[in-house]
């Protein structure tokens, strides 16, 4: 019998976050100000965040104190299991050992309760009394609904109306933890309002649903604004999921030669690589892949020779694949990745080399996510689904080179609130549209002299 | 055209759930979500279709959007909130 499952104790989760701002090879430009040009100061964020908060998104100290009382919280689920997927590298059949941090353990079936909770104390003993978010088809809005909830501050979403009719369990869930979810574009705001005076029938958007959440929490006392990503002090609380990694493959003497999260916004990414980053940087050999959504289709026809994205043509061209060439996962750089809104930690370390960023298509990531739950049981959220098609892509290429590989990964969320989205993928509805002769011809006359891969 | 492409259906990896083209279309109110081309050029000749069903200041305003990131989307949503909020006490 092998082992599976690597667990720490109660006392052995780690008392401290990692900010890995205290370590990066040239540190980040701070952000400006739209209106003065100026570096953004505490004043200009208090409005939406409670000052302790503001502190962390700004400080160059190494480790921060996890206060007591969010780790007392921590322990409901934490520390999470680290476990070998056994079954899945026997239908791999590659040279490679896998383990993953099951972060779809917690009450919320994901890892963004690692901030929600931290952000929910802080508020709570800077004074604050009710906290407003946005949420697209909720599972921020629940993990935050959950940790209001444990710290007694009352909690507000704004779900982006299109989610709010087509994810109900989701609403279901921040209902059952206390909060008030309400669909957005709303009555409530200003903002809502006049999106519904000018469109009644509005679908939504998260542009939408963030102005309103912003306005409702500066526009209400003893409120604050909260979000789940992209923001520094967010990755810095999800550094826990890395840390106790470490400790974890540090109890079995084992040491990953791959390190691998999805990233939407970063923030799970950040959470399983940022410990890892800062050995790379004192120069342990590890390689860190970011696994993002790309629509390239698994086809060998298809219209790219540059990053579409971009089309005012602002940023250099991202080469991916030409009609006519066996399909491969596309490279794509740092500027795509901030144009996809990535957290800007998770853009620099791509800048810096230290991370290499990859993007898969929802055909194969799916196709990944079902062979993991037939195999290891456990269904993943369709983002979990981006970084089991990076472990995939590594395991062939390992098998091919026979090469051994340790693969580390963060198994950020469970599935069992998206089983729609499995549902479409079956029905065949997520199908790269089959394009007509026709079309593929005029596509390819409009990308000639352009740069090929 | 337009109604056969409204019927695709993509995972928003924005929002996180399935919508189809017809969302994507209209998500920026009288503009395309931002995305819209990179999630659906492999699926049709996206950029094609736009430049056909937009008007040429809509598709200028479409392609001229700068990314922004988020502390400074931020601090414009706030200015923007009390602005509001003072012309409604006023």
């Amino acid at each position: 019998m092998e082992q599976v499952k690597v667990v720490l104790n109660d006392d052995e989760i780690p008392k401290q976050w990692y900010n890995i701002q205290a370590d990066l090879p040239t540190p980040m430009k701070p952000p400006l100000h739209p209106g003065t040009g100026k570096p953004v100061g505490p004043d200009d964020l208090s409005p939406v965040f409670p000052m302790n908060l503001i502190e962390q998104e700004v400080s160059q100290q190494r480790w921060i104190d996890i206060p007591e009382p969010v780790l007392q919280k921590y322990l409901l689920w934490r520390p999470t299991p680290l476990s070998r997927a056994l079954n899945f590298e026997k239908l791999l059949g590659a040279p490679v050992k896998i383990y993953y941090k099951n972060e779809g353990v917690s009450p919320a079936g994901s890892h963004k309760p690692n901030t929600a909770i931290a952000q929910a104390y802080y508020n709570k003993i800077f004074g604050i009394k009710r906290l407003a978010t946005e949420t697209g088809a909720g599972q921020w809005g629940s993990a935050l609904a959950m940790a209001c909830k444990m710290f007694d501050l009352e909690c507000r979403v704004y779900m982006v109306r299109v989610s709010y009719e087509q994810k109900p369990y989701r609403r279901m869930m921040m209902n059952t933890w206390g909060a008030e979810c309400i669909p957005s574009p709303s009555t409530m705001t200003n903002a809502g309002r006049q999106v519904l005076a000018e469109h009644p029938d509005s679908p939504g958007s998260l542009g939408i649903a963030i102005s309103e959440a912003v306005e409702d929490a500066v526009t209400h006392q003893n409120s604050r604004y909260s979000l789940g990503s992209v923001l520094n002090h967010v990755l810095l609380h999800q550094t826990i999921i890395g840390l106790e990694a470490q400790k974890q493959m540090e109890k079995i003497g084992v040491y990953p030669d791959v390190v691998i999260g999805c990233a939407g916004g970063g923030s799970n990414f950040a959470g399983i690589a940022l410990p890892y980053a800062r050995d790379k940087i004192h120069g342990k050999k590890v390689q860190i892949i970011a696994a993002e959504p790309s629509s390239c289709p698994t086809m060998t026809k298809g219209p790219f020779a540059y990053d579409f994205g971009d089309l005012a043509k602002m940023t250099p061209l991202l080469p991916m694949h030409t009609l006519g060439h066996d399909f491969v996962p596309a490279p794509i750089h740092a500027g795509g990745l901030r144009y996809h809104g990535m957290a800007p930690i998770v853009s620099h370390l791509v800048n810096e080399k230290l991370v290499e960023a990859r993007a898969y298509n929802q055909m194969e990531t799916f196709d990944a996510g079902v062979k993991w739950a037939r195999n290891e049981g456990f269904i993943p959220a369709p983002e979990t689904n981006h970084a089991i098609a990076a472990v995939v892509d590594v395991a062939m290429k390992a098998k091919e080179e026979g090469k051994e590989k340790i693969i580390l990964f963060d198994w950020s969320g469970h599935g069992l609130v998206d089983l729609a989205a499995y549902d479409a993928y079956f029905a065949g509805k997520l199908e790269a549209y089959e394009l007509p002769d026709e079309e593929i011809r005029r596509a390819l006359k409009a990308i000639e002299g352009l740069p090929k891969p | 055209m337009v109604d056969k492409y409204d019927q695709l259906e993509i995972r928003c990896s924005r929002l996180g759930g399935e919508v189809n083209f017809s969302y994507c279309r209209k998500e920026g109110g009288e503009l395309p979500c931002p995305r819209i081309v990179s999630c659906w050029y492999s699926f049709f000749p996206i950029e094609q279709y736009l430049r056909e069903s937009m008007d040429e200041k809509s598709w200028n305003t479409f392609v001229g959007q700068m990314s922004k990131d988020k502390i400074t989307t931020l601090i414009e949503l706030i200015e923007t909130a009390k602005k509001r909020s003072q012309i409604k006490d006023e």
